[in-house]
């Protein structure tokens, strides 16, 4: 059931996008960036619809998996997106914002789930859930730094190499995508600190121990310190160029590290065989 | 019938040079009072004159063009080799066209809808425009918002200014909390600078050679001077360079752009050299978050503009002809109107009095019955009679075919005239306003 509802949302982000794409290559279309919006909106109450319905069917155990953290990530990708634009007004990025989540979203389209099964009696602690969701929230900010960081690549080889094409009339100012990379990595970095920190507290309770060298964690704890270090570098005054570079790197390190550690079956307890692995323990 | 027609008399920028047109641009109350003598002239129904320093063009609603061709003959005798004279519809089309900035110096420029507006503001207030001259006028101007919103031909930057301008919008947004600082007294510096002022830059710092006309030039856009030999620590603090001086060598070398970006600590600076030759070497342009444009990179921005806006301005053309057309068909089919009204009239005056006097010869031999049916007939006759001709006038009216109602009129034995207020209930108001001026 769920994953009709999922698809229905796979639809209407394919028209917002196709509304955002509209809008970007013909600027004076005000009506397709507003179409857009609602669209986008909508698409995200359906998403919603579909997870809470996949929770009741599956007992959230869905979202240890990665296809489950796909799903959240779009969820909540859209989600900070579409708050952002209520207050930065720059329909262009949707253009760049909701292509990716469609991108994001596709593979979970396909086929049924299966029964992921009831998440395990032990982790049924609430800084699980708030774990999953500030970890995957703070991705999907990351995620949006990377698309904007991608637009301030592109819109500063146009103005520094003197080709003002269809980017250069249609793109927010250099300095404006700049200060919103900076805004996004910081409350990025926020999010996935609360994260890493639910999930110490349930490390500690479930695995009796804060720190396993579980591979998970470690890559986990990199990523926060790589963007601990951005959040750092820009006081001490790096941005513009560099610093979109910095965003690009840091969210494609992110996006390997943790699409390969969800494939490589068993090689972390965060995996989906979490469940056994904790009634191993538990034995 | 009346050969009332729209008639333009006028010469621009493209007919008239400078000195013909300043002498006969006017503004204010002279324009005023020459409209009154416009409209007080003989045969003149309506007139708007638009006066701007490009183009002087009299709009007349009249029944001959002596009275617009007399507003510039009068003026100047040198005017008459310069003028343009266009009638009907070639005369709708180009107000439509100069409203939507096709006929411009610089096509898409915004100022001339304005300054078209103005114009027939004016015209209404002298009371010399009239309900043609409104329907005219306000066709133009939704005309030029369409071209406006539907085509980008108001779209980018047209002088190196603006350039400066779009440039330094993309960079920072913003100049707000930013410092500007003019290297040199050129005069493109000080226009740019000026131009700048729209994003509203926090602090205009000025050096140059020479104190005097440094201060000078600080005085005029609103900065303060500082001394030459500072200049090291103003690129340190400023954010837009733009340098203009008469130095055949680089004020600005890369070496001075790369220690001063260190103590920046690499916050973006946008370098603009309005100087030939260059006084800002092109190699600063390789250090990181530096922006450096010379005169050719704006040179091209302009010409990139100008052939983006010559594309638009085919597809605005493109409005303005569908405009035009249906503007023109619109009046035809309100000339037409009167004519049709008319001749159901006068056929309907002849019916009735052929059967009143019918009915007074048979006289008691008929019933009521009998009565209806010989007036019914006569209604029948005149309806088939009219049929085709109705339809055809109909039809000549909405594909634009001006001649047939005054030929009709011709044949019929009718004049031309507007019709009664009655007979007109579309627009009562203008109706009688049009039939009274014109009567005068």
């Amino acid at each position: 059931m769920s994953i009709v509802i999922l698809r229905i949302a796979a639809a209407l982000y394919a028209v917002a996008a196709g509304a955002y794409i509209v809008f970007f290559s013909r600027p004076r279309h005000r009506a397709a960036a507003t179409a857009g919006f609602w669209v986008l909106a909508s698409a995200f109450l359906v998403h919603a619809v579909a997870i809470g319905v996949g929770c009741s069917e599956y007992g959230g155990a869905e979202f240890f998996g990665l296809r489950g953290g796909l799903v959240l990530l779009v969820w909540l990708l859209t989600g900070a997106y579409l708050f952002l634009q209520r207050y930065y007004k720059l329909p262009t990025i949707g253009a760049f914002v909701t292509p990716l989540a469609l991108v994001v979203l596709l593979p979970t389209l396909f086929g049924t789930p299966g029964h992921p099964g009831v998440a395990p009696e032990t982790v049924r602690y609430p800084s699980v859930t708030l774990h999953i969701l500030s970890a995957v929230g703070g991705v999907a900010l990351f995620a949006i730094a990377f698309g904007v960081a991608i637009m301030y690549l592109l819109q500063e080889r146009e103005v520094k190499g003197k080709r003002f094409g269809a980017l250069f009339s249609r793109l927010p100012s250099l300095d404006a995508l700049d200060q919103m990379i900076q805004r996004l990595v910081r409350a990025g970095f926020v999010v996935y600190t609360v994260a890493l920190v639910a999930g110490t507290i349930t490390a500690t309770a479930v695995w009796n121990s804060a720190w396993s060298w579980d591979p998970q964690q470690v890559v986990s704890l990199g990523i926060w310190i790589l963007y601990g270090a951005m959040v750092q570098l820009r006081h001490s005054g790096w941005h513009g160029r560099r610093y979109a570079l910095m965003t690009l790197v840091g969210f494609v390190i992110l996006l390997s590290s943790m699409v390969s550690l969800k494939i490589v079956p068993g090689v972390t307890r965060h995996a989906g065989d979490y469940g056994a692995r904790v009634s191993e323990i538990s034995q | 019938m009346s050969g009332r027609e729209i008639y333009l008399v006028g010469l621009s920028h493209k007919s008239a040079p400078i000195e013909v047109r300043e002498r006969v641009a006017l503004t204010g109350d002279l324009l005023k009072a020459a409209l009154c003598a416009l409209k007080g002239s003989d045969g003149v129904a309506e007139a708007v004159v638009v006066s701007t320093c490009n183009r002087v063009e009299v709009y007349v609603h009249a029944d001959g063009i002596e009275p617009a061709r007399g507003f510039f003959t009068s003026r100047t005798a040198e005017a008459d080799g310069h003028l343009y004279a266009k009638i009907g519809v070639e005369a709708i089309r180009h107000l439509f066209r100069v409203a939507a900035s096709l006929d411009s110096m610089v096509v898409g420029e915004q100022q001339i809808l304005g300054q078209v507006k103005e114009a027939y503001g004016l015209a209404s207030a002298a009371q010399s425009a009239g309900p043609y001259m409104s329907r005219l006028c306000n066709r133009a101007f939704a005309t030029a918002k369409r071209v406006r919103s539907e085509t980008d031909i108001g779209r980018g930057a047209t002088s190196m200014s603006q350039v400066a301008v779009e440039l330094v919008e993309k960079i920072f947004g913003d100049l707000k909390g930013r410092t500007i600082l003019l290297v040199g007294a050129g005069k493109m510096g000080a226009l740019s600078a000026k131009a700048l002022a729209v994003l509203g830059a926090d602090r205009i710092l000025v050096t140059n050679r020479s104190p005097e006309r440094g201060m000078a030039l600080a005085q005029q856009v609103g900065g303060s001077f500082r001394a030459w030999d500072e200049l090291q620590r103003l690129l340190v603090e400023a954010d837009v360079v733009i340098v203009s001086t008469g130095a055949p060598t680089y004020v600005v070398t890369r070496e001075m752009v790369h220690q001063a970006m260190k103590a920046r600590r690499s916050r973006s600076m946008c370098l603009i050299d309005l100087a030939v030759p260059r006084n800002v070497d092109p190699a600063c342009a390789d250090l990181g978050e530096v922006f450096a444009y010379d005169v050719d990179d704006m040179e091209k921005v302009v010409q990139a503009t100008q052939e983006a806006r010559r594309g638009e301005a085919l597809r605005a053309e493109a409005i303005v002809e569908a405009e035009v057309m249906a503007f023109a068909r619109e009046r035809d089919a309100r000339a037409a109107l009167p004519v049709l009204a008319q001749l159901r009239r006068h056929a309907e005056q002849i019916a009735r009095a052929e059967a009143e006097r019918t009915l007074s010869h048979l006289g008691p031999k008929l019933d009521e019955k009998g009565k209806k049916s010989v007036e019914a007939m006569a209604q029948a006759i005149v309806n088939k009679l009219l049929h085709g001709p109705t339809a055809r006038l109909k039809a000549a009216a909405s594909t634009g075919d001006g001649d047939l109602p005054g030929a009709a009129a011709e044949l019929f034995g009718i004049e031309n005239e507007p019709a009664r207020p009655e007979s007109a209930p579309a627009d009562p108001v203008e109706g009688r306003a049009a039939a009274s001026s014109e009567r005068s």
